[in-house]
Protein backbone atom coordinates (compact mmCIF):
# COMPACT_ATOMS: atom_id res chain seq x y z
CA UNK A 1 0.00 0.00 0.00
CA UNK A 2 1.37 3.32 -1.26
CA UNK A 3 0.99 5.59 2.05
CA UNK A 4 2.37 9.03 3.85
CA UNK A 5 3.45 8.50 7.27
CA UNK A 6 2.72 11.25 9.61
CA UNK A 7 5.70 13.23 9.19
CA UNK A 8 6.88 12.42 5.54
CA UNK A 9 6.36 15.98 5.34
CA UNK A 10 6.90 17.51 8.39
CA UNK A 11 9.41 15.56 10.71
CA UNK A 12 9.61 17.75 13.40
CA UNK A 13 5.92 18.58 14.03
CA UNK A 14 4.65 17.32 17.13
CA UNK A 15 1.48 15.50 15.58
CA UNK A 16 -0.04 14.15 19.20
CA UNK A 17 -2.64 11.51 17.36
CA UNK A 18 -4.26 8.81 19.60
CA UNK A 19 -2.30 5.55 20.28
CA UNK A 20 -4.38 3.71 17.93
CA UNK A 21 -4.22 5.63 15.46
CA UNK A 22 -0.30 5.87 15.24
CA UNK A 23 -0.76 2.63 13.84
CA UNK A 24 -2.32 3.29 10.65
CA UNK A 25 -1.03 4.90 7.84
CA UNK A 26 -1.69 9.17 7.89
CA UNK A 27 -2.78 9.08 3.91
CA UNK A 28 -3.27 6.00 1.52
CA UNK A 29 -1.91 7.50 -2.06
CA UNK A 30 -3.30 4.62 -3.60
CA UNK A 31 -6.87 5.85 -3.19
CA UNK A 32 -5.86 9.10 -4.13
CA UNK A 33 -3.96 7.97 -7.65
CA UNK A 34 -7.63 5.77 -8.18
CA UNK A 35 -9.50 8.95 -7.72
CA UNK A 36 -7.04 11.21 -10.41
CA UNK A 37 -7.57 8.34 -12.84
CA UNK A 38 -11.12 8.10 -12.79
CA UNK A 39 -11.70 11.98 -13.13
CA UNK A 40 -8.90 12.90 -15.07
CA UNK A 41 -8.93 17.05 -15.70
CA UNK A 42 -12.00 17.27 -13.04
CA UNK A 43 -9.48 15.61 -10.16
CA UNK A 44 -8.11 19.32 -9.05
CA UNK A 45 -11.32 20.69 -8.43
CA UNK A 46 -12.70 18.01 -6.11
CA UNK A 47 -9.45 17.70 -4.12
CA UNK A 48 -10.00 21.37 -3.46
CA UNK A 49 -13.23 20.72 -2.11
CA UNK A 50 -11.97 17.71 -0.19
CA UNK A 51 -9.38 20.11 1.35
CA UNK A 52 -11.35 22.93 2.28
CA UNK A 53 -13.78 20.21 4.38
CA UNK A 54 -10.51 18.89 6.36
CA UNK A 55 -9.94 22.46 7.15
CA UNK A 56 -13.41 23.77 7.68
CA UNK A 57 -15.06 20.53 9.43
CA UNK A 58 -12.77 20.40 12.56
CA UNK A 59 -13.58 24.25 13.00
CA UNK A 60 -17.48 23.52 13.17
CA UNK A 61 -16.98 20.67 15.09
CA UNK A 62 -15.15 22.33 17.45
CA UNK A 63 -17.96 25.07 17.38
CA UNK A 64 -20.22 22.61 18.37
CA UNK A 65 -18.11 21.71 21.32
CA UNK A 66 -18.00 25.15 22.92
CA UNK A 67 -22.27 25.36 22.44
CA UNK A 68 -21.98 21.94 23.80
CA UNK A 69 -24.01 20.50 21.64
CA UNK A 70 -23.80 16.92 20.88
CA UNK A 71 -25.86 16.36 18.08
CA UNK A 72 -24.20 19.19 15.79
CA UNK A 73 -20.97 17.20 17.31
CA UNK A 74 -21.76 13.73 16.07
CA UNK A 75 -23.31 15.27 12.72
CA UNK A 76 -20.29 17.11 11.88
CA UNK A 77 -18.11 14.24 13.04
CA UNK A 78 -20.29 11.98 10.99
CA UNK A 79 -19.40 14.12 7.65
CA UNK A 80 -15.67 14.29 8.67
CA UNK A 81 -15.35 10.80 8.48
CA UNK A 82 -17.16 9.81 5.69
CA UNK A 83 -14.61 12.65 3.81
CA UNK A 84 -11.75 11.13 5.54
CA UNK A 85 -12.51 7.30 4.60
CA UNK A 86 -12.99 8.55 0.98
CA UNK A 87 -9.94 10.19 0.24
CA UNK A 88 -7.96 7.90 2.65
CA UNK A 89 -7.53 9.78 5.64
CA UNK A 90 -7.36 7.01 8.15
CA UNK A 91 -6.10 8.60 11.14
CA UNK A 92 -8.20 11.11 10.66
CA UNK A 93 -11.20 8.75 9.61
CA UNK A 94 -10.85 7.46 13.23
CA UNK A 95 -10.18 10.38 15.47
CA UNK A 96 -13.37 11.66 13.36
CA UNK A 97 -15.54 8.05 14.43
CA UNK A 98 -14.24 8.53 18.23
CA UNK A 99 -15.96 11.83 18.24
CA UNK A 100 -18.85 10.67 16.80
CA UNK A 101 -19.37 7.73 19.08
CA UNK A 102 -18.92 10.68 21.88
CA UNK A 103 -21.19 12.72 20.53
CA UNK A 104 -23.73 10.27 19.96
CA UNK A 105 -23.51 9.25 24.01
CA UNK A 106 -23.92 12.94 24.19
CA UNK A 107 -20.45 12.53 26.33
CA UNK A 108 -18.88 15.88 25.30
CA UNK A 109 -15.50 15.14 27.92
CA UNK A 110 -12.73 14.36 26.37
CA UNK A 111 -13.82 16.03 23.21
CA UNK A 112 -11.90 18.53 23.24
CA UNK A 113 -8.78 16.59 23.17
CA UNK A 114 -9.93 14.50 20.02
CA UNK A 115 -11.03 18.13 18.04
CA UNK A 116 -7.85 19.25 18.58
CA UNK A 117 -5.80 16.63 17.21
CA UNK A 118 -8.06 16.45 14.33
CA UNK A 119 -7.32 20.48 13.46
CA UNK A 120 -3.58 19.73 13.41
CA UNK A 121 -4.78 16.36 11.36
CA UNK A 122 -6.59 18.70 8.84
CA UNK A 123 -3.46 20.83 8.27
CA UNK A 124 -1.13 18.38 7.92
CA UNK A 125 -3.68 16.56 5.50
CA UNK A 126 -4.35 19.35 3.83
CA UNK A 127 -0.67 20.24 3.16
CA UNK A 128 0.17 16.85 1.88
CA UNK A 129 -2.88 16.44 -0.46
CA UNK A 130 -1.43 19.90 -1.76
CA UNK A 131 2.12 18.28 -2.18
CA UNK A 132 0.59 15.17 -3.99
CA UNK A 133 -1.42 17.53 -6.18
CA UNK A 134 1.68 19.89 -7.03
CA UNK A 135 4.42 16.73 -7.66
CA UNK A 136 4.71 15.98 -10.95
CA UNK B 1 -27.34 8.88 -20.62
CA UNK B 2 -30.00 9.96 -17.77
CA UNK B 3 -30.87 13.16 -15.70
CA UNK B 4 -29.36 12.47 -11.95
CA UNK B 5 -30.06 14.16 -8.58
CA UNK B 6 -27.32 14.00 -6.13
CA UNK B 7 -27.83 14.91 -2.30
CA UNK B 8 -24.96 15.34 0.29
CA UNK B 9 -24.66 17.53 2.61
CA UNK B 10 -20.98 17.36 2.46
CA UNK B 11 -19.88 19.65 -0.95
CA UNK B 12 -16.67 17.29 -1.15
CA UNK B 13 -18.36 13.86 -1.29
CA UNK B 14 -21.52 15.63 -3.53
CA UNK B 15 -19.22 16.95 -6.29
CA UNK B 16 -17.07 14.01 -6.26
CA UNK B 17 -20.17 11.88 -6.76
CA UNK B 18 -21.29 14.37 -9.83
CA UNK B 19 -17.93 14.37 -11.24
CA UNK B 20 -18.07 10.45 -11.70
CA UNK B 21 -21.66 10.66 -13.34
CA UNK B 22 -20.90 13.44 -15.50
CA UNK B 23 -17.79 11.72 -16.71
CA UNK B 24 -19.96 9.00 -17.47
CA UNK B 25 -22.15 10.76 -19.32
CA UNK B 26 -25.22 11.40 -17.34
CA UNK B 27 -26.14 14.93 -16.52
CA UNK B 28 -26.03 15.99 -12.97
CA UNK B 29 -27.75 18.37 -10.78
CA UNK B 30 -26.72 18.91 -6.65
CA UNK B 31 -28.28 19.91 -3.76
CA UNK B 32 -26.98 20.24 -0.29
CA UNK B 33 -30.00 18.80 1.50
CA UNK B 34 -33.17 16.83 1.00
CA UNK B 35 -35.26 19.96 1.29
CA UNK B 36 -33.40 21.86 -1.53
CA UNK B 37 -33.22 18.62 -3.61
CA UNK B 38 -37.13 18.12 -3.64
CA UNK B 39 -37.26 21.81 -4.30
CA UNK B 40 -35.18 21.42 -7.46
CA UNK B 41 -36.91 18.34 -8.96
CA UNK B 42 -39.98 19.76 -9.01
CA UNK B 43 -38.85 22.31 -11.19
CA UNK B 44 -36.45 20.23 -13.42
CA UNK B 45 -37.46 15.97 -13.24
CA UNK B 46 -34.54 13.58 -12.72
CA UNK B 47 -34.78 10.11 -13.88
CA UNK B 48 -32.80 8.86 -10.72
CA UNK B 49 -31.32 10.33 -7.44
CA UNK B 50 -28.26 9.55 -5.44
CA UNK B 51 -28.60 10.73 -1.80
CA UNK B 52 -26.90 10.65 1.05
CA UNK B 53 -29.01 9.34 4.67
CA UNK B 54 -28.14 11.34 7.28
CA UNK B 55 -28.65 15.41 6.63
CA UNK B 56 -30.00 18.15 8.32
CA UNK B 57 -33.09 19.95 7.33
CA UNK B 58 -34.89 17.18 5.65
CA UNK B 59 -32.66 13.54 5.63
CA UNK B 60 -32.49 11.10 3.24
CA UNK B 61 -35.08 8.36 4.20
CA UNK B 62 -37.98 11.65 4.22
CA UNK B 63 -36.58 12.85 0.40
CA UNK B 64 -37.00 9.53 -0.74
CA UNK B 65 -40.51 8.54 0.49
CA UNK B 66 -41.44 12.30 -1.20
CA UNK B 67 -39.78 11.45 -4.27
CA UNK B 68 -41.42 8.12 -4.69
CA UNK B 69 -44.75 9.71 -3.62
CA UNK B 70 -44.72 11.78 -6.35
CA UNK B 71 -42.61 10.56 -8.91
CA UNK B 72 -43.37 6.91 -8.64
CA UNK B 73 -41.51 6.02 -11.92
CA UNK B 74 -38.55 8.07 -10.30
CA UNK B 75 -35.23 5.79 -9.22
CA UNK B 76 -33.76 6.02 -5.84
CA UNK B 77 -30.23 5.25 -4.81
CA UNK B 78 -29.30 5.77 -1.08
CA UNK B 79 -25.99 6.38 0.18
CA UNK B 80 -23.98 6.49 3.85
CA UNK B 81 -21.27 6.06 6.26
CA UNK B 82 -23.49 4.95 9.03
CA UNK B 83 -22.53 5.53 12.73
CA UNK B 84 -21.09 2.40 12.69
CA UNK B 85 -21.02 -0.47 10.30
CA UNK B 86 -24.15 -2.14 12.03
CA UNK B 87 -26.10 0.86 11.92
CA UNK B 88 -25.41 1.61 8.55
CA UNK B 89 -26.66 -1.61 7.17
CA UNK B 90 -29.55 -0.97 9.56
CA UNK B 91 -30.11 2.12 7.86
CA UNK B 92 -29.39 1.30 4.09
CA UNK B 93 -32.21 -1.68 4.76
CA UNK B 94 -34.64 0.97 6.12
CA UNK B 95 -34.15 2.81 2.63
CA UNK B 96 -34.90 -0.28 0.50
CA UNK B 97 -37.68 -0.72 2.52
CA UNK B 98 -38.78 2.77 1.93
CA UNK B 99 -38.28 1.81 -2.17
CA UNK B 100 -34.27 3.11 -3.03
CA UNK B 101 -33.29 0.25 -5.75
CA UNK B 102 -30.40 0.32 -4.64
CA UNK B 103 -27.76 0.92 -1.46
CA UNK B 104 -24.05 2.45 -1.40
CA UNK B 105 -22.26 2.35 1.47
CA UNK B 106 -19.39 5.19 1.95
CA UNK B 107 -16.39 4.90 0.96
CA UNK B 108 -16.99 3.79 -2.59
CA UNK B 109 -15.63 3.08 -5.21
CA UNK B 110 -15.62 4.69 -8.42
CA UNK B 111 -16.63 1.43 -9.81
CA UNK B 112 -19.67 0.49 -8.21
CA UNK B 113 -21.06 3.95 -8.39
CA UNK B 114 -21.45 3.57 -11.92
CA UNK B 115 -22.21 0.09 -12.17
CA UNK B 116 -25.13 0.23 -9.30
CA UNK B 117 -26.41 3.38 -11.31
CA UNK B 118 -26.64 1.66 -14.83
CA UNK B 119 -28.56 -1.47 -13.08
CA UNK B 120 -30.90 1.22 -11.67
CA UNK B 121 -31.09 2.96 -15.14
CA UNK B 122 -31.65 -0.39 -16.39
CA UNK B 123 -34.51 -1.71 -14.30
CA UNK B 124 -36.17 1.81 -15.19
CA UNK B 125 -35.99 1.02 -19.09
CA UNK B 126 -37.45 -2.96 -17.73
CA UNK B 127 -40.30 -1.09 -16.47
CA UNK B 128 -40.79 1.23 -19.72
CA UNK B 129 -40.75 -1.64 -21.74
CA UNK B 130 -43.19 -3.37 -20.19
CA UNK B 131 -45.49 -0.67 -19.90
CA UNK B 132 -45.55 0.06 -23.11
CA UNK B 133 -46.59 -3.57 -24.04
CA UNK B 134 -49.16 -3.77 -21.57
Amino acid sequence: MNTFAKNDLHPDRDMELSQDADNEPFLVLDKLAEMKQELGPSFLNVIQHFQSGILLRPEKINQAIQANDPERVERESHSLKSVCRQIGLVQMGHLAANLESLAHAGELRGAGLLVGQLIQAGQLAHSQLTEYCTSP
Amino acid sequence: MAHILVVDDDEAIRSFLAEILRKAGHTVIEAENGCAGFEKIKVDPVDLTITDIFMPEMDGIDLLAAILQTYPNSKVIAITGGYKAMYSHLTLKLAQSFGAVDIITKPFQVDQVIRKVALALQSMDIQAEEGVMT
